[in-house]
């Protein structure tokens, strides 16, 4: 079973515009087997498996699926073929029912093909659901559900395709390590049915799970493909970056200083978050750990006045201030970088310098509201250098940037801004294993500098790794505080866990 | 065994359901209000005779207004409906009168001449990617300048063709010998037959499913390997035709096809599906709540005229009406 | 490449445009509309006059009469190709004064059309007396009544001369001869065929004793001709203007009757006015270009042919 070649990619070639992003890329992939690609941000992994899934065509190259050479002009050909595709992004349309996201374009019809059949499509559903065991309706609204189950859908859509080939892009990235346990055993399960799966992620802890061969993709191209059992994860991370990395060891942790700059008491919002009191001192990194959904971002929401509170007391510097907005936050020194950047961190369409200046705007004015672009383009430069932000130019455009350098963006906006005490929410989601490593180096030496840093992290071994403190949450509570040698994974997972007795 | 646990998400989108029928009873309440208030305001409103006035001056925006429904959930806006609306009247008019064409093929030249330009619209949307906004702009200058140079400026009467005045202003429910005025117009029954078929359409077919798809969501959709452009085509021809079959109502109510009207109706057909809870940034929407937008619109200005409110006043508090009935629908989105 | 194509043929365009203007003497008409009947007989009568004299006429008006920045981009338009005299049916007087002191500066001499300009600008105003003609109107309705009840006027709009003459000169007369006469509603429909219609319903609707409706333009005429139609009431209706729809009901004798004006004069009075100022003929103040009741019993006299209109 294991020996059989599902699929075979060679020579692929593609480009777009200014960039040359796959270079005579092949692949191969075997039925019943987990095959995890890995490489930075960049390195061609989602380009390739698009082509794989018709949404991109190919420039050069030839695609070979059980035998047979195929042409993929588009996503409904590869559907046809049997290869599924689950994308990084939920593809989802929010206003449909779960049912209905899963079977759109092939809605079962009744009426001579004029009408939908709702009744057959939630049926069928239900039976996808069953089988990955999971509780839930069809019928519900997609937009009224978590990320958590929202990307099980994108599971349970792709495998309703019978699918023989089946990649999933970052699948794990919106799932907690529960819900991550529930996928693997699907996983396992597909495999054993003979699926051939494609795995893409940049925790290196599943990938030593579930992956039985690993194939590493640097620059656009092929570097090397290797038995997941032979390899310790630090050789891979090597082929990956092209450089080598020692700081997989525990960084020399920063521990604040006694000087209580934060502090909450009594914190509640209706069911997220349930009477919240915690401290925070200066220049120490305060881990926020627990499953997606247990509060964490609305705690950090609630402090930073995104979110309406019903009650509580929030103490800077050991004063009580009153904040009701995001603007009275930010003007005692408070800020928050969102989980999702694209959406709430950056103007994704302004340039660099325009970013870094853009929160601090009364700072860059000169006579007569004109903006003073020298001194915007000074600060700008300076925290390209000390931040080393990636990027040709202070003109260029933040969406064109990595998933890190646009971290950094906003961490040099904030700084500018004069935040003491910063709130970041998934500060490494989504951006590759080197820029990570940096953001680590970043969050040390802003503690180091005398800025309270707030982390919540769904990956334990950040958390691990970068704080001296951690508050678990589950269901809205703050249910333990860890610190030194406390902060173990096997902790944090009971804390997480603990329940309200009733 | 369940992957996820989580009862406050289960409570919300309970709570959320229930908000959401709030709001459908809410734009319904409003009419029935209204209504309630302008009968006791004037023994003059609530009359039979009056009702069938109401329901037949809606008729010809409801159209309008389910037509654009369809554009509006894609996320997508049509402007060009009002003059589309009268350039669909003239072709007909052409037909009828001046080739002297059987009625029914003048209607059926009407339709389809909707259909075509709303074909127009939907491929320079999705094949040329140009805003909705802007093609449709563009698409009801073109139109009306059409309009009049085919009209050559002129109206053009249907006087020698007195069956097409009967396509409206006709009845086949006469029931005044049982109750007396009680004869709905053909006009009025047209609307709740487009409103009937346009429901069906929109949440019994696949047409329908896409069109709040690609509202929701146009990528996930053409990631789903569906031919996104292609659906979207036919949106736009069906919203096209619609309008067509408002273009009949009009000049057949008016007998006339009048080349220079229909500018400014396309506003009036937007507020009504506004008022009726379709979101303007796509995704949501209905059509007995566009239908009930434009009753609300109607009534409301039949009323204040009965009332003698001068008419400057009647236009601020239509205005206040909009504004009002998309900011409750927003209070509910918040909420959810 | 392209650009610079388009950019030469819009030269050529324009030069020849002028050169045309400069060889025969030139007369711009800016009018307040053009897609209405009333403004295409105005503009025959005007390319009449023009073949008569011999001079070349043009014709252009906005598509509504609420677009007065249009009409003064078109003013602005026709004073830059130098014409020997321009007429003007101003939407707004007073926004077009600065442009009429421009014409005036250049010795442009500007004979006002339809409705007259507040200023002592123009030479002379080829107008019908909307004042008398909507008096005249009064004195039919009450006539038709039998001098006591209650009437309706639906106007097209409460902004602009004509509609505020004609609703005027009717309402003043009623007021002043007519004490038993009673006038319950003034509304403003546009103009437009459908809103008027449901317009005047509604005015029917709260006023069942209502005796007498006038409509103070076609469209507002048809308006309440298919409102009267559709709700089956028997009132008397008098319309301004002509049109089909208007004297077909007032054939059918739905309607009483209605005002003719005389665009086709309107039209060829200006001209002519304007020819015989550049003569340096002297003109009076006013030229009234005449209007005349319509009914059943003369529309048909030839002296009506040319002014009722299709």
């Amino acid at each position: 079973m294991l020996s059989e070649q599902l699929l075979r990619m060679e020579g692929i070639n593609k480009s777009f515009p200014g960039v040359n992003a796959l270079k005579d890329v092949r692949f191969e992939a075997r039925a019943g087997e987990v095959h995890a690609l890995l490489g930075e941000n960049g390195a061609g992994k989602s380009t390739l498996m698009k082509i794989l899934a018709g949404v991109y065509s190919k420039d050069t190259g030839r695609i070979i699926y059980k035998g047979k050479e195929i042409n993929l002009p588009n996503p409904r050909a590869a559907q046809h073929l049997g290869i599924g595709i689950i994308h990084q992004e939920l593809n989802l349309a929010q206003h449909l029912t779960a049912a209905q996201n899963i079977f759109i374009g092939r809605e079962p019809r009744s009426l001579l093909g004029l009408m939908l059949d709702e009744k057959q499509m939630n049926e069928d559903a239900k039976k996808l659901f069953a089988m990955l065991r999971l509780d839930l309706d069809p019928r519900t609204r997609v937009m009224d559900l978590v990320v958590a189950k929202q990307q099980m859908i994108e599971i349970a859509k792709a495998l309703s395709f019978n699918s023989g080939l089946l990649i999933m892009d970052e699948p794990t990235a919106a799932l907690n390590d529960k819900e991550t346990e529930e996928l693997f055993r699907i996983i396992r399960h597909l495999k054993d049915g003979g699926v051939g799966i494609i795995y893409i992620s940049h925790r290196m802890d599943e990938i030593k799970k579930i992956a039985d061969r690993i194939t590493v993709m640097r620059d656009g191209a092929w570097i090397d493909t290797v038995n997941a059992a032979d390899v310790e994860m630090d050789q891979i991370i090597n082929m990956m970056v092209g450089r080598k990395l020692d700081e997989m060891s525990r960084a020399p942790g920063v521990t604040g200083s006694d000087e209580v700059v934060l502090s909450v008491r009594n914190l509640n919002r209706g069911g997220f978050i349930k009477d919240a009191c915690f401290e925070v001192h200066r220049g120490e990194i305060l881990g926020f750990a627990g499953l997606m959904g247990a509060g964490r971002t609305e705690v950090a929401r609630a402090v930073f006045g995104a979110d309406r509170v019903d009650s509580g007391e929030i103490f800077i510097c050991g004063k009580k201030v009153r904040i009701r907005q995001p603007r009275d936050a930010v003007k005692h020194g408070v800020g928050y970088l969102s989980e999702d950047r694209k959406r709430f961190g950056l103007a994704l369409g302004m340039d660099v310098e325009a970013n870094i200046a853009l929160a601090s705007m009364e700072k860059f004015l000169g006579f007569g509201g004109v903006v003073n672009r020298k001194a915007t383009r000074k600060t700008g430069a300076q925290f390209v250098e000390s931040l080393a932000i990636k990027t040709p130019s202070l003109a260029q455009k933040v969406r064109f940037l990595s998933g890190g350098n646009q971290q950094k963006v906003i961490i040099a906006k904030w700084i500018v801004r004069n935040s003491n005490i910063l709130f970041f929410d998934e500060p490494t989601r989504g951006i590759d294993v080197g820029a990570k490593f940096e953001v680590y180096k970043l969050l040390n030496r802003l503690a180091a500098e005398g800025k309270t840093v707030i982390m919540i992290s769904s990956e334990m071994l950040e958390v691990i790794r970068l704080c001296t403190r951690v508050l678990v949450m589950c269901e809205g509570r703050i249910t333990g505080e860890l610190s030194g040698d406390e902060i173990t994974q096997e902790n944090i997972l009971r804390l997480a866990t603990l329940r309200e007795a009733n | 065994m369940s992957t996820i646990a989580e009862k406050p998400v289960a409570a919300a989108s309970a709570q959320k359901f229930g908000s959401s029928a709030t709001q459908k009873l809410l734009a319904f309440g409003s009419l029935v209000v209204m209504l309630i208030i302008f009968s006791l305001a004037t023994p003059n409103f609530f009359r039979v005779d009056n009702m069938i006035s109401i329901m037949l001056s809606t008729a010809v925006a409801g159209v309008l207004g389910i037509g654009v429904t369809f554009v509006i959930i894609t996320g997508g806006i049509d402007l060009s409906i009002g003059t589309l609306m009268t350039f669909c009247a003239v072709i007909t008019g052409v037909f009828i009168t001046n080739w002297h064409f059987p009625v029914l093929i003048g209607v059926l030249a009407g339709l389809l001449t909707g259909s075509l330009i709303g074909c127009c619209s939907g491929v320079l949307v999705s094949k040329l990617k140009l805003p909705p906004f802007i093609v449709t702009l563009g698409m009801m200058l073109i139109v009306k300048g059409l309009s009049l140079v085919i009209s050559g400026t002129k109206p053009i009467y249907f006087v020698d063709t007195e069956s097409f005045n009967l396509i409206a202003m006709g009845t086949m429910l006469d029931l005044s010998a049982i109750i007396p005025d009680f004869a709905i117009p053909n006009a009025v029954l047209i609307f709740f037959g487009v409103a009937a078929i346009a429901g069906f359409i929109l949440n019994k077919t696949v047409l329908g499913r896409y069109t709040f798809a690609m509202g929701s969501n146009e990528e996930a959709v053409r990631l789903s390997g569906v031919n996104v452009d292609a659906w979207k085509i036919g949106i736009y021809t069906l919203s096209g035709a619609i309008v067509g079959v408002a273009g009949i109502l009009i000049a057949s109510r008016l007998n006339s096809a009048q080349p220079a009207l229909g500018q400014g109706y396309e506003l009036d057909a937007i507020a009504a599906a506004v008022i009726g809870g379709v979101s303007l940034s796509g995704g949501e929407g209905t059509i007995l709540g566009t239908v009930i937008g434009a009753f609300i619109m109607s009534v409301l200005i039949n009323g204040l005229r009965i009332l003698n409110v001068p008419q400057e006043w009647q236009t601020v508090v239509t205005g206040l009406i909009v504004i009002f009935a998309v900011y409750t629908d927003n209070l509910r989105r918040r909420k959810g | 490449m392209k650009n610079k194509k388009l950019f030469a043929v819009l030269v050529l365009l324009i030069m020849f445009a002028t050169f045309a203007g400069a060889q025969t003497i030139y007369i711009p008409l800016i009018s307040k509309g053009f897609q209405h009947q009333f403004w295409q007989a105005v503009k025959m009568g005007a390319e009449q006059a023009g073949r008569d004299f011999k001079v070349t006429v043009t014709f252009e008006g906005p598509e509504s009469e609420a677009m007065v920045d249009k009409q003064i981009d078109m003013l602005t338009a026709a004073l830059a190709k130098k014409p020997q005299a321009i007429g003007l049916a101003a939407l707004d007087s007073k926004a077009a004064i600065p442009l009429l002191k421009k014409a005036q500066a250049a010795g442009i001499p500007v004979i006002a059309f339809d409705s007259g300009v507040d200023s002592d600008i123009p030479v002379t105003t080829c107008t019908t007396d909307n004042i008398a003609a909507a008096a005249l109107a009064a004195d039919r309705m009450a006539a038709l009544i039998g001098g006591k009840g209650d009437i309706a006027i639906l106007v097209h709009d409460q902004t602009s001369r004509t509609g505020i003459d004609r609703r005027d000169g009717f309402v003043n007369r009623i007021k002043a001869k007519y004490p038993n006469i009673k006038i319950v509603s003034i509304q403003y429909g546009g103009g437009d065929h459908l809103k008027s219609t449901d317009l005047a319903k509604a005015v029917m609707q709260a006023n069942p004793n209502l005796k007498g409706y006038f409509g103070a333009n076609e469209g507002s005429a048809i308006g309440v001709l298919n409102a009267v139609r559709e709700m089956k009431r028997k009132v008397v209706i008098i319309g301004y203007d002509a049109g089909k729809q208007q004297k077909d009901a007032v054939r059918s004798g739905e309607m009483a009757g209605a005002i003719t004006q005389n665009p086709v004069g309107i039209g060829y009075r200006t001209v002519e006015a304007a020819v015989k100022a550049l003569k340096g003929e002297k003109l009076p103040k006013i030229i009234d270009t005449g209007f005349l009741w319509y009914d059943l019993s003369n529309m048909d006299n030839p002296e009506f042919i040319p002014l009722l209109y299709d």
